[in-house]
């Protein structure tokens, strides 16, 4: 069997994806208009993701990662290409594909942390009552229930956070989409969170795809690591980091060390053009 | 370590440490003291200048037998029918101005220009237009209302942050509820910035539309109230109707102060 950019890591822990993908991005091209012109972010990107898998997204500055979590999310259309959602094509900015942004101040500063995970419940269905008992089961898995009255202002930074997090997996998403969301917090807050992003994940089973620019935060968040090069980017390289061990073992500082390699490169040729 | 035995400080009551209220209570008192000494010494002439017992007396009289508080009421349903006409047609600018580049421009262009007009500036046209009536008030305070507050619209909607309204179309909000779940309530504080600035512009033009009409002989409003005690020189009453005017300056600062306080203070909001 022909080695592909999936199985380059040895023994799998969890079992590689089977079945049908819950998302199919094909021939995607991605571009916006700035002050200085039109500015093709994303030049080629085929990408499978499977249910259940956190796809990390990873690439240099200005490479088009967020702009393909904003497609995804459907905010941004598409100049070439197909976004397949289980099946779906017509995608509107929607609460199956819940999104977490990096800033603070994507909470409702009007609303109480508890509103602010509920009344997303009210718009889309659920009564009162039994958006306000579902905000608390998401509140008390993000350890937020002591926080569910105040108002996000009188909130921490990771915790602002984590009101985010809950107030999305409420909306029991399809799939999870996360735009560097600790990128603004302190390196001891960022590792707590990271830690109890997983735990979450694990016990909502939910499907995940995760922007950043930390290599570390790739390899404690993701099962799959997608490399994109500098803009207009493709997929550099999609490597499997489900079954590295902890950050002491030798298969982690060489999987950190070849992703720093790829990521390094790709500056390389950049500055050389 | 030496402690250094500080001398003991005198029990006397120090300013700094009683409550604002008390300290401001005791300064008016103060105040009125000082208001009623002068009186007293100098025996001003009663026509020229009332004593603080007069005034009180002189508004406890006219309050009662409804002779100033008549007025007083007419005075804030012509504010009032103002203010509202002028918000509402500055809500009708702004959302003209937020969904189009014209709108905006116009926007900008008449602000820049009639904003800094006093209000009671245009009372003469209004007069022109509509005569010698309650009409030309209410035009001159919506005139005066609604240039501060569409500016203050605008700029809120303009400054939402495009992060929220994301996340209102991403957790499925409709457009229109973007709109009143999202971008009205974040652009709150500037509204309420905005209803303070009208409310103070609109009450200066209104006593001093109705100052003006008092020369010119008609009839209602505090303005009149105080025009016509001066022409009769019952001067206690120009000074009741200036106690009331500020009172009320008062009362409506305080309640703006709680509307905040409940809201965009509550919400970690306030601009500044």
């Amino acid at each position: 069997m022909a080695a592909t950019a999936t199985d380059r890591v040895s023994t799998p822990v969890t079992a590689p994806p089977t079945g049908a993908p819950l998302l199919r991005l094909t021939g995607i091209r991605l571009g916006y208009d700035t002050d200085a012109g039109f500015h093709l972010a994303v030049d080629h990107i085929d990408l499978n993701v499977w249910p259940r898998e956190r796809i990390v997204v990873i690439g240099p500055s200005g490479c088009g990662k967020s702009t393909l979590l904003k497609a995804i999310a459907g905010f941004v259309e598409p100049i070439a290409g197909t976004i397949e959602l289980a099946g779906s094509r017509s995608l509107e900015p929607g609460p199956d594909r819940a999104l977490v942004f990096q800033e603070f101040d994507q909470l409702f500063p009007w609303r109480s942390v508890l509103d602010n995970v509920a009344y997303p419940l009210r718009i889309n269905g659920s009564g009162r009552k039994d958006a306000a008992k579902r905000a608390h089961e998401f509140l008390a898995l993000t350890h937020l229930e002591r926080a569910a009255h105040r108002h996000p202002h009188e909130l921490s930074g990771g915790m602002k956070q984590r009101v985010a997090i809950a107030r999305a997996l409420a909306l029991d998403p399809q799939i999870l989409l996360m735009d560097e969301p600790f990128g603004a917090l302190d390196a001891i807050t960022r590792q707590r969170l990271q830690f109890e992003l997983n735990r979450i994940v694990e016990q909502t089973d939910v499907t995940l795809i995760f922007v950043t620019h930390s290599i570390e935060e790739a390899l404690v968040v993701g099962d799959r690591v997608v490399v994109l090069g500098d803009a207009p980017s493709q997929i550099v390289e999609v490597v499997d980091v489900r079954s590295l061990g902890g950050p002491e073992t030798p298969e982690y500082s060489e999987m950190r060390g070849r992703l720093r390699a790829l990521l390094a490169v790709e500056r390389e040729e950049e500055l050389e053009r | 370590m030496t402690t250094v035995a500080l001398p003991r400080a005198r029990r006397a009551v120090r300013w700094d440490s009683l409550p604002p209220l008390v300290r401001r209570t005791i300064l008016l008192m103060a105040l009125i003291g000082v208001w009623q000494a002068y009186v007293s010494i100098t025996h001003v002439s009663h026509l020229l200048f009332a004593s603080p017992w007069q005034t009180t007396t002189t508004l406890w009289n006219d309050w009662t037998n409804g002779s100033l508080a008549g007025p007083t009421w007419e005075t804030l349903r012509i504010l009032l029918e103002g203010i509202g006409i002028g918000i509402g047609i500055a809500i009708v600018l702004t959302v003209f101005a937020t969904l189009t580049t014209v709108g905006s421009d116009l926007l900008a262009l008449l602000t820049s220009l009639l904003n800094p007009l006093p209000g009671v500036a245009v009372l003469p046209l209004a007069m022109l237009w509509f005569g010698i009536n309650e009409s030309a008030i209410i035009f001159t305070i919506a005139n005066a209302t609604i240039w501060p507050v569409a500016i203050n619209l605008s700029t809120g909607f303009k400054t939402v942050s495009p992060t929220l309204v994301a996340v209102g179309r991403n957790i499925g909000l409709s457009k229109l509820r973007v709109i009143t779940d999202v971008l009205v309530p974040a652009a709150l504080p500037h509204a309420v910035s905005g209803l303070k600035t009208a409310w103070a512009f609109g009450w200066r033009t209104v006593i001093a539309a109705e100052l003006v009409f008092g020369v010119a002989g008609s009839k209602g409003g505090l303005g009149n109230y105080i025009n016509n005690a001066r022409l009769y020189l019952i001067t206690p009453r120009v000074f009741a109707g200036l106690v009331t005017i500020a009172a009320l300056g008062v009362v409506f600062e305080a309640l703006f102060g709680a509307l905040e306080r409940r809201t965009i203070v509550r919400w970690g909001m306030q601009t500044s």
